[in-house]
């Protein structure tokens, strides 16, 4: 019965190294990435460029095909996110024109037919 | 005897437990990234990225600011992926106004800020914004076979790219392309040179002080085709140059869209070598401001 029980103490112990070591000493390592595992700053400087281009394109369309890249969130609520970000960061007030007037524009677009509402 | 089998179930059970440890850390439940960088992006992403860098540069100028953007992308070299991207991205068909603005970052970054020429518009024709694919570009037509009662080989034409050295040094300082008077055509000659490898039609354009421009577009039209293309996607070769592969047998035209005469009947050529070898020439056409 005891060596039973240390016996499960070791394995426990040998399952504790195992995670460590596959955790923390040598993790999987991910190398092809989607923008959507961004860490949260990288994230928002791709949406302010996507809010630069815009501001000189105004191609709405565009806009939202270069936010669709970074996952399933409605490209409203991405930049919405990164108006978050970037009011406590905080960014240039220039830049968060450019990521105001994005949002906005995007608020006025109808989702279902991809054209601006009336 | 029993201490030793005692020994020997701790030893045991610790392996089996470290095992078991990897397999979850590993393959259960390795751990995840949220937090990553642009630089380890998927490859397709990370052209995205710097399309988007190049795109941004266009739109505000702010050198300093594509430079820092891009250095997250740790690129080796950052002007030549620059370079490299406009020319897949023209090779295969996909925006020209993306392409010219990776050229004149890439110029931008060897050079340092230039005057930025206004971009062709992202949607040359209207379309319907329903869709949430690419609008078609007009380099779509490339891949259309030339006449075939000119040609007796129809092959289609592509834009060739060149191999560039490491290193490469960039020209000083040079211009970018405005609006102003058409421009000349200054130089039409035959070259032969058998390291071009292969016909192409060889453009140089240049200000009216004959510094080259990068960023001025190019259009080459032939029977059933038309292709576009800009100066200083190949910074090695000089900002204000740009080539396109010519199919032996096809005709061709060649205009500056800023303006002025077309050069006509542009056609492959062949040249002698001393042994008597043949080999195919190039046209090199120097178009300038007045």
């Amino acid at each position: 019965m005891v060596r039973w029980f240390w016996f499960i103490v070791a394995v426990l112990f040998g399952a504790a190294l195992g995670m460590l070591y596959g955790w923390v000493i040598n993790p999987v390592e991910f190398v092809d990435t989607t923008p959507s595992t961004l860490r949260v700053d990288y994230r928002s400087d791709y949406v302010l460029m996507v809010a630069e281009v815009y501001s000189a394109e105004r191609d709405l369309e565009a806009a939202v095909r270069r936010l669709a890249i970074l996952g399933d969130k409605p490209p409203d609520e991405s930049v919405r996110e990164v108006m978050i970000f970037a009011a406590q960061a905080p960014y240039a007030d220039s830049d968060q024109a450019l990521l105001s007037q994005l949002a906005s524009d995007l608020q006025t677009r109808s989702p279902t037919l991809g054209a601006p509402a009336p | 005897m029993n201490e030793e089998r005692g020994r020997w179930y701790l030893l045991t059970g610790l392996v089996i437990g470290a095992v078991l440890g990897l397999a979850y850390a590993w393959l259960v439940s390795p751990r995840e990234y949220l937090d990553t960088s642009p630089a380890s992006l998927q490859v397709d992403f990370k052209d995205q990225y710097r399309a988007m860098i190049a795109l941004a540069y266009v739109s505000d100028g702010n050198l300093a600011r594509a430079r820092a953007r891009l250095e997250l992308l740790q690129d080796e070299d950052a002007i030549r992926s620059l370079a490299e991207q406009a020319q897949r991205t023209l090779a295969e068909g996909r925006s020209p106004r993306e392409a010219q603005a990776l050229g004149l970052l890439a110029v931008s970054l060897g050079q340092g800020p230039i005057p930025l020429p206004s971009l062709p518009p992202a949607n040359p024709s209207p379309s319907p914004v329903a869709t949430a694919s690419p609008s078609p570009s007009p380099q779509a037509t490339q891949t259309a076979s030339p006449s075939p009662n000119i040609t007796s080989t129809p092959q289609v034409p592509a834009i060739t790219r060149t191999t560039f050295a490491t290193g490469m040094p960039l020209p000083t300082r040079t211009p970018t392309s405005t609006p102003g008077a058409p421009f000349v055509l200054q130089e039409k000659t035959f070259v032969c040179d058998q390291n071009l490898g292969g016909p192409l039609l060889q453009v140089q354009a240049q200000d009216a002080a004959s510094q080259p421009l990068a960023g001025v577009e190019v259009i080459v039209t032939w029977e059933g085709g038309e292709d576009h293309f800009f100066t200083g996607l190949k910074p090695d070769m000089g900002p204000g140059y740009a080539d396109f592969a010519m199919t032996p047998g096809v005709v061709y035209i060649l205009r500056l869209a800023d303006g002025g005469e077309p050069v006509e009947d542009l056609t492959a050529a062949e040249c002698e070598a001393e042994g008597g070898a043949r080999y195919w020439g190039s046209w090199l056409l120097v178009f300038s401001r007045p």
